[in-house]
């Protein structure tokens, strides 16, 4: 199921007599559309977008969605959650429901969320008034008694689906083309199925062959398991680059080569941890050394012990090189290290409040 | 599994021929066809100075000493040039590296996290790109190895494996590369920066007819990409920064207990 963002306009949910909500809403989706180009309209004053790529390449669905609340200029609440209807639901309440917890957040819901009227009636009669009791009743009998549309509502009420007929308003793109003054016939405008480069228009065989392989991976462990590497500015070396799972959507890479203050200089680490290993750092007496305020180390560098590991003699050093950025508010003071120990190992470290890191290895 | 190549691997005669005539059957593919490019400081430890389609060849040194930028380093030409690579089990890929490296970021997929299903997942990648670079977590079997090593033929791929460590590869690979020592240039005691790594490599196995048993490399040098180290190279930055050649690391094989 896709990890989705939905965007809700409470304002804009149904039209006035001027059909000015239809237009604000169309402005509002081409502005979040210039942060995250995969913003596609469900109905209107609801948009929605997949998580995932955006999410790697902000640093997280918080900073997605804070992101998007700054940018779409209408009131709005935000959610994110695994497939659509969970998605539109946790909007409403302005929640990031974790991988995997969908049925869980579902559960207290009426089953009136269903928007089946009759199917609720029924149920409430039955003594099911909520989701968690719906998802609880044994798929055969659903899909026996109450039809293949109850059978689509109990998957959506256990977790295993997010898409329920009526939940996309198919209506929404002609209208919104309509606003914006475009060609309502010109066909439905959503965006091209995600691809990579190469794969558009002159697709070569040997193309199409590596996608059918990828494919076949990505059912064997998982769509996140293929994933593609691309450059953008940065000044660690996390944050030069960015790996995204294979067809989800190019998120524009920003400020790719731009010399960036801090930078540790070329050549680049082969291992860049994505869980930095802790480190100890000693001079020649044993005495850990740190980073002074004014960006000096206290002490010559001469042995380093990697996660708990025995210390290893230090052949040399360079740095540190001393990095201040600003993390959303909270101001973070950290220094970089290159380390080589007496087995001709190269390492990057990173220091903060006191504790080493061992960031990238340069194997 | 048939020891010969056919020009399109989807071709249904590449999997109807009788055993004991694939093996007479010949490509009609030109040569060129049948290799991949390698840069060209790599090419001398080639036999036919590129890397040759459906053969497997193995990276071996201790952990940290370059195995992994040559590995990776192998795919670079081949990429730019257009082919498909996949790497499998690299469980944190320097994208940076890579790209330093030369290899063609829209051209490369990577599968960090194969866990149990890493043979697997190769040969769904071995079908489907021109070189596949795995590396197996601990030991493989035997019967995985040699399923590679036949999928790799039958299709045409070049197989990379790269092994540190505890590492290693049942099948003996048709050609064997190892890091030897290394010694990193640039890095003093407090100045200066990593600028190079000068290394040792070695080649082996059944088709190691290179034109040399052993070359000095720069895995890699300060531009990020591999060059040759025979003879000095010309290396800017090297003056300006004032280089101190730290002594020989020296480590062989096996002297590296940390795990990468």
């Amino acid at each position: 199921m896709e990890r989705l963002v939905v965007i809700r306009c409470p304002g804009l949910l149904e039209e006035g007599a001027e059909g000015e909500e239809a237009r604000r809403f169309a402005r509002a989706l081409e502005r979040a559309g210039e942060l995250c180009p995969w913003v596609h309209p469900v109905r209107l004053g609801v948009g929605a977008l997949p998580a995932r790529g955006p999410a790697r390449f902000f640093g997280g669905e918080e900073a997605v969605v804070e992101r998007l609340a700054g940018t779409v200029g209408e009131e709005a609440t935000i959610g994110v959650a695994d497939g659509l209807f969970a998605a539109m639901l946790a909007a409403r309440s302005e929640l990031i429901v974790p991988p995997g917890g969908t049925a869980d957040f579902l559960g207290p819901w009426s089953v009136a969320t269903l928007a089946r009227p009759d199917l609720a009636v029924t149920l409430q009669r039955l003594g099911v008034t909520t989701l968690a009791q719906l998802a609880a009743l044994p798929a055969a009998s659903i899909s026996d008694r109450f039809g293949a549309d109850a059978a689509a509502c109990h998957a959506v009420a256990r977790g295993e689906s997010g898409e329920l007929v009526g939940l996309r308003d198919r209506g929404i793109e002609r209208r919104l083309r309509v606003v914006r003054g475009e060609d309502p016939d010109r066909g439905p405008d959503v965006p091209p199925p995600p691809s990579q480069p190469g794969f558009f228009g002159g697709a070569s065989e040997a193309d199409n062959r590596a996608a059918r392989s990828f494919v076949r991976v990505q059912e064997r462990l998982g769509v996140e398991a293929v994933v593609i590497g691309r450059l953008r500015g940065g000044r660690d070396p996390a944050g030069q680059s960015v790996l995204l799972p294979w067809g989800s959507p190019e998120v524009e890479a920003a400020g790719a080569g731009a010399p960036w203050p801090g930078r540790v200089p070329p050549p680049a680490p082969t291992d860049v941890l994505r869980v930095p290993l802790r480190a100890e750092v000693a001079d020649v007496t044993g005495r850990a050394v740190a980073v002074s305020g004014r960006g000096l180390l206290t002490g010559g560098i001469e042995q380093l012990s990697v996660a708990g590991g025995p210390w290893q003699p230090v052949l040399g050093w360079a740095g540190p090189w001393p990095v201040t950025e600003r993390w959303w508010s909270v101001r973070r003071r950290r220094a970089r290290l290159q380390v080589v120990t007496a087995e001709g190992v190269a390492r990057l470290l990173c220091t903060e409040r006191g504790q080493w890191w061992v960031e990238a290895v340069y194997d | 599994m048939f020891a010969f190549s056919a020009g399109d691997p989807s071709s249904p005669r590449s999997r109807e021929l009788p055993a004991g005539l694939a093996d007479r059957v010949r490509p009609t593919t030109p040569v060129a066809g049948r290799t991949l490019p390698v840069p060209p400081p790599l090419a001398p430890l080639f036999p036919a100075g590129s890397l040759r389609r459906g053969t497997t060849t193995t990276v071996t040194g201790p952990p940290g000493h370059g195995a992994t930028t040559l590995a990776l380093a192998l795919m670079a030409a081949a990429s730019a040039a257009g082919s498909w690579c996949a790497v499998v089990g690299l469980a944190d890929p320097g994208v940076v590296a890579a790209a330093g490296l030369g290899l063609d970021l829209r051209r490369v997929v990577f599968v960090p996290h194969p866990g149990n299903g890493w043979a697997e997942a190769a040969g769904d990648l071995l079908s489907g790109v021109d070189a596949v670079l795995i590396r197996p977590p601990g030991r493989a079997r035997l019967t995985a190895a040699r399923h590679l090593t036949a999928r790799a033929r039958e299709r045409q791929a070049a197989l990379v494996v790269l092994l540190e460590g505890s590492g290693a590869w049942p099948e003996g690979g048709d050609l064997a590369l190892s890091v030897g020592a290394v010694e990193w240039e640039g890095i003093g005691r407090g100045h200066g920066h990593l600028q190079g790594r000068r290394a040792e490599v070695r080649v082996s196995g059944r088709r190691a007819a290179g034109r040399v048993s052993e070359c000095s490399l720069w895995l890699p040098a300060g531009s990020g990409a591999v060059e040759n180290a025979e003879e000095e190279p010309v290396r800017t930055g090297q003056s300006a920064h004032g280089v101190e050649r730290r002594g020989p690391a020296g480590a062989g094989p096996g002297d590296g207990p940390e795990a990468a």
